[in-house]
C-alpha cells in the first residue's frame, strides 16, 4: 500500500504524457507545411444529426482544393472535432484549434452557444470564427473583423416567414409560441412586430422551456384561444411533442414551423406519423437550389440531384473563402486575410462559384466574386451573411412539398 | 502545445475545486449533492452578474459569489432536513438544482436568458501583459485550489470535522452524544457550496461567456466521477480524480491523431464508450479510489 501515491502520479503522468505528445509527432509548423483549419462540429449530442455531413462536405472541399494545387502552395490539413453540441467543449476546442494545431480559421459550429463561447476566443487570439449559427449576438459588437456568419441572421428569419405570411398566407389571426433558446427570441420579435404592423391578431404568445415532459399547458393556452394558424418556433424533440399534444387536443388551428423542426431530415414525420404532420407549413434558411454553385456541391458530395443539404454547403463556403482571402492576402495569418473576405466574397470581380477556378484567378492577379453553395457569400463589414434566402415546405401525405424560396 | 495544456491544466483546477467541494458534502459528511450543477450555475452566474451588473471587482464578485452560493445551500439543508427525512435529501437537492437552472433560463431581465452573459472580464485583465495572461490565470487557479484543499484539510482534521464524520457514519450517535446534528449539517452543506461558488466564479472567468447549456447534468457526473476515482473522503485523491476524468475526456480527442485510422466522425461515437471503459477499468483496479481517507489511512498503517 505504500507505493500506491507515487504509483498513481507515475501512471497520470504516463497517460497525460503520451495523450498529449501524440499531436507533437506529426506536426511541424514551418514554411511549405499544410496549413492548419480547425472544423468544431456538433457530431453528437442534440444538433449531432448535422454534424457528420458538414464533416463530409468539408472533407471533400479541402481535398479538391489540395487536388489543385493547395492554398499559396501548401496542402489545406482539417483537424475536425466533435463539439458535442456544447459550449464550454466548443471553447475547449477552439483552444485545441488554436494552441495545439496553430489553426488560423475555425470553422463550423453549428449552435448559437458555440459561437458565442468560442467567439472571445478567436478575437484575443486574432484567429478567424466562422459559424452557421443564427442569433444576432454572434456578430454584434466589435468582433475587429474576426467573426463571420456563413447563415441568415435570425432577425432576417422572421422577416421573411412575417412577409410570407402577410402576403400569401393571409393568416388573419395568429398564436405564437417559441423555445427558450438564443436564436429563437429574435425571430419571434421581429414576427411579432410584422403581424401587428399589418393588423393582424396576435391571440397570445408565449416561449418555453427545452426538456419538459410534456407541453400541455403551453398547447391548451395558445390553441385554446383558437388562432387560425399557430406559428411556433423551437427545436425537434419540443415540437414532436408539441404536435402530438395538439393531435390529442383535437385544435384545428393550422400549424407553421421551422424545418429544423418539422423535417429534420424526415425525422419528425417518422416520430409523429402522416396523419399528424399533415398540413404542416415550414421555413428554414436554406441554399437556393436553382444556383449552380448549388448544384455544383451536389456533384462534389455526389448526391442526387434533388437532396436538400441545409448546412453542408455553408461548411464548403467557409473553405472556399478562407482559402481564396488566404491566396488574395498571400498570407496564412488572419490578421492578414480576414481583411480580404469581403473583397473576395462581395466582389467586385469576376463571378464564378468554382474555387478552383477563384483561386487560379486570384493567383493571376484577378479580382474574384466568389459564388458559394450555400449562399452567394456576401457580407457586411460586421461579418453578416447577405443573400442567403428561406425555403418554405408544406407537409403532404407525409411528404415536404417545396413551396417557394425568398430573400429577406 | 503548451499553451493548450496550460488551459486545461486551469479547468482541471476549477474542476477540481468543484469534485473538492462535492467531496466535503457527500464525501466527508455524507449529504448527497444531486443539486451541484443548480449551485454551481449560481456561483457562475452570481460572479459574472456582481461584475457585469454590480460593477464589482473579480475578487469582490468572488468572495460574493461563494457567500451567495453558501447562504443558498446552507438555507437547503436546514429547510429540507427539518421537514423530511434525510433520504430525501437527495431528490430535494436535485429539485432546487433544476430551479436554480430554470431560473437562469428564464429570467431574461438578471441572466439574459438563453442568450447568457458575454463579454465576462477576466480577473486583472488589464494589467496582465496578453501573451502572459495563461500563465498568470494557471497560476491563480493553482493558488484557488491549494487554499481550497488547505481549507478542507483544515476543517476536516479539526474537531468539527470528526463531527461531520461522525453525523455521516451515524447521526443518532452523534445527536446521543449532544451534538446539534441539524446545525452541523447545515454549516457542512453551506462550507461546500462556498466552494461550489468558487469553482462557478472561475468558469466565468475562464470562458468569458456563460449560457444555461454550459451547466447541465453532465457536470454532476463528472464531479463524482472524480470523487468515486479519487476515494470518497480523500482531498488529494479527489484532486487525482479530477485530473485524471479531465484527461481522459480531453486527452482522448488526440486518439484520431495518434491512430490515423480513426476518422473524427468514428472517434465521436466511440470516445464517450472509450472515457466510460477507462472509468469502469479504475474502479476494477482501485475499487476504493486512488487513496483513502486521511484517518482511515493512518489507523492502517500503525
Amino acid at each position: 500500500m505504500r507505493k500506491t501515491r507515487r504509483d498513481i502520479i507515475k501512471t497520470i503522468g504516463a497517460t497525460t504524457a503520451s495523450a498529449l505528445a501524440a499531436p507533437y509527432l506529426n506536426l511541424a509548423h514551418s514554411q511549405g507545411a499544410p496549413i492548419p483549419i480547425g472544423v468544431g462540429l456538433p457530431l453528437t449530442g442534440n444538433a449531432g444529426a448535422y454534424g457528420p455531413d458538414m464533416g463530409e462536405a468539408a472533407r471533400r472541399t479541402a481535398a479538391m482544393i489540395n487536388a489543385a494545387g493547395g492554398v499559396l502552395g501548401r496542402r489545406l490539413e482539417l483537424f475536425i472535432e466533435d463539439s458535442e453540441s456544447s459550449a464550454a467543449v466548443a471553447a475547449n476546442l477552439t483552444q485545441k484549434f488554436i494552441n495545439v494545431h496553430k489553426a488560423q480559421a475555425c470553422i463550423g459550429y453549428w449552435g448559437t452557444p458555440e459561437g458565442m463561447s468560442s467567439r472571445p476566443i478567436a478575437i484575443q487570439n486574432k484567429t478567424v470564427l466562422m459559424v452557421s449559427s443564427a442569433a444576432n449576438a454572434i456578430t454584434e459588437g466589435d468582433t475587429q473583423g474576426y467573426v463571420w456568419r456563413f447563415q441568415m441572421k435570425a432577425t432576417d428569419w422572421g422577416i421573411v416567414i412575417g412577409r410570407a405570411t402577410v402576403d400569401k398566407l393571409g393568416f388573419k389571426s395568429v398564436g405564437i409560441m417559441g423555445l427558450q433558446n438564443a436564436f429563437v427570441l429574435p425571430i419571434m420579435t421581429e414576427f411579432t412586430a410584422r403581424m401587428r404592423a399589418a393588423g393582424r391578431t396576435v391571440t397570445d404568445s408565449l416561449i418555453y422551456n427545452p426538456e419538459q415532459p410534456s407541453y400541455r399547458a403551453e398547447v391548451e393556452r395558445i390553441f385554446g384561444k383558437k388562432p387560425e394558424a399557430v406559428f411556433c418556433f423551437g427545436l425537434l424533440p419540443d415540437f414532436v411533442s408539441i404536435m402530438k399534444e395538439v393531435y390529442r387536443g383535437g385544435f384545428d388551428s393550422k400549424v407553421v414551423a421551422l424545418s429544423i423542426m418539422a423535417d429534420a431530415e424526415g425525422k419528425f414525420v417518422q416520430a409523429v406519423g402522416d396523419k399528424v404532420a399533415e398540413g404542416i407549413r415550414h421555413f428554414q434558411p436554406m441554399p437556393d437550389l436553382s444556383a449552380p454553385g448549388y448544384k455544383r456541391f451536389l456533384k462534389l458530395m455526389g448526391a442526387p440531384a434533388d437532396r436538400v443539404y441545409l448546412f453542408p454547403p455553408n461548411t464548403h463556403d467557409q473553405i472556399a473563402i478562407t482559402a481564396l482571402a488566404m491566396e488574395r492576402a498571400k498570407s496564412p495569418m488572419a490578421v492578414d486575410w480576414s481583411k480580404q473576405i469581403i473583397a473576395v466574397g462581395n466582389g467586385p470581380g469576376e463571378q464564378t462559384d468554382d474555387v478552383v477556378e477563384a483561386l487560379k484567378l486570384v493567383r493571376a492577379g484577378k479580382p474574384v466574386n466568389f459564388q458559394g453553395a450555400g449562399s452567394t457569400c456576401d457580407f457586411t463589414p460586421n461579418g453578416d451573411q447577405i443573400g442567403r434566402g428561406m425555403g418554405q415546405w408544406i407537409i403532404k401525405g407525409g411528404k415536404s412539398v417545396f413551396v417557394e424560396y425568398a430573400k429577406p | 502545445m503548451i499553451s493548450f495544456i496550460i488551459l486545461m491544466s486551469i479547468v482541471v483546477c476549477f474542476s477540481a475545486i468543484l469534485a473538492l467541494a462535492l467531496n466535503f458534502q457527500w464525501g466527508k459528511g455524507g449529504m448527497v449533492n444531486f443539486g451541484l450543477s443548480g449551485f454551481y450555475t449560481l456561483g457562475a452566474y452570481a460572479a459574472a452578474l456582481l461584475i457585469l451588473k454590480g460593477g464589482a471587482n473579480a475578487f469582490v464578485a468572488t468572495v460574493g459569489a461563494m457567500l451567495i452560493v453558501a447562504v443558498v445551500c446552507g438555507l437547503v439543508a436546514l429547510v429540507t432536513l427539518r421537514v423530511t427525512e434525510e433520504d430525501y435529501f437527495a431528490i430535494v437537492t436535485l429539485g432546487v438544482g433544476e430551479m436554480l437552472r430554470l431560473v437562469s433560463l428564464n429570467e431574461d431581465w438578471l441572466t439574459n436568458g438563453a442568450l447568457g452573459l458575454a463579454g465576462i472580464p477576466r480577473p486583472f485583465g488589464a494589467s496582465v501583459p496578453p501573451e502572459m495572461y495563461p500563465y498568470f490565470l494557471l497560476g491563480l487557479s493553482l493558488a484557488l485550489l491549494a487554499f481550497t484543499y488547505a481549507a478542507l484539510t483544515v476543517i476536516a482534521r479539526s474537531p468539527f470535522g470528526r463531527l461531520v464524520r461522525a453525523v455521516r457514519e451515524d447521526d443518532v450517535v452523534a445527536a446521543t452524544l449532544g451534538k446539534n446534528v441539524l446545525w452541523a449539517r447545515v454549516r457542512i452543506f453551506a462550507i461546500g457550496g462556498a466552494f461550489i461558488g468558487l469553482a462557478g466564479s472561475m468558469h466565468s472567468f475562464y470562458y468569458q461567456y456563460i449560457d444555461p447549456t454550459q451547466f447541465t447534468n453532465i457536470v454532476i457526473a463528472y464531479a463524482f466521477m472524480a470523487v468515486i476515482a479519487g476515494g470518497r473522503g480523500a482531498h488529494l485523491g479527489t484532486i487525482a480524480g479530477a485530473a485524471v476524468v479531465m484527461v481522459l475526456l480531453e486527452g482522448s480527442r488526440f486518439l484520431k491523431d495518434a491512430i490515423p485510422a480513426l476518422n473524427s466522425d468514428q472517434l465521436a461515437a466511440i470516445r464517450i464508450i472509450i472515457i466510460g471503459a477507462g472509468l469502469i477499468a479504475l474502479l476494477i483496479w482501485k475499487p476504493q479510489g486512488f487513496l483513502k481517507e486521511y484517518r482511515l489511512r493512518t489507523e492502517e498503517r500503525t
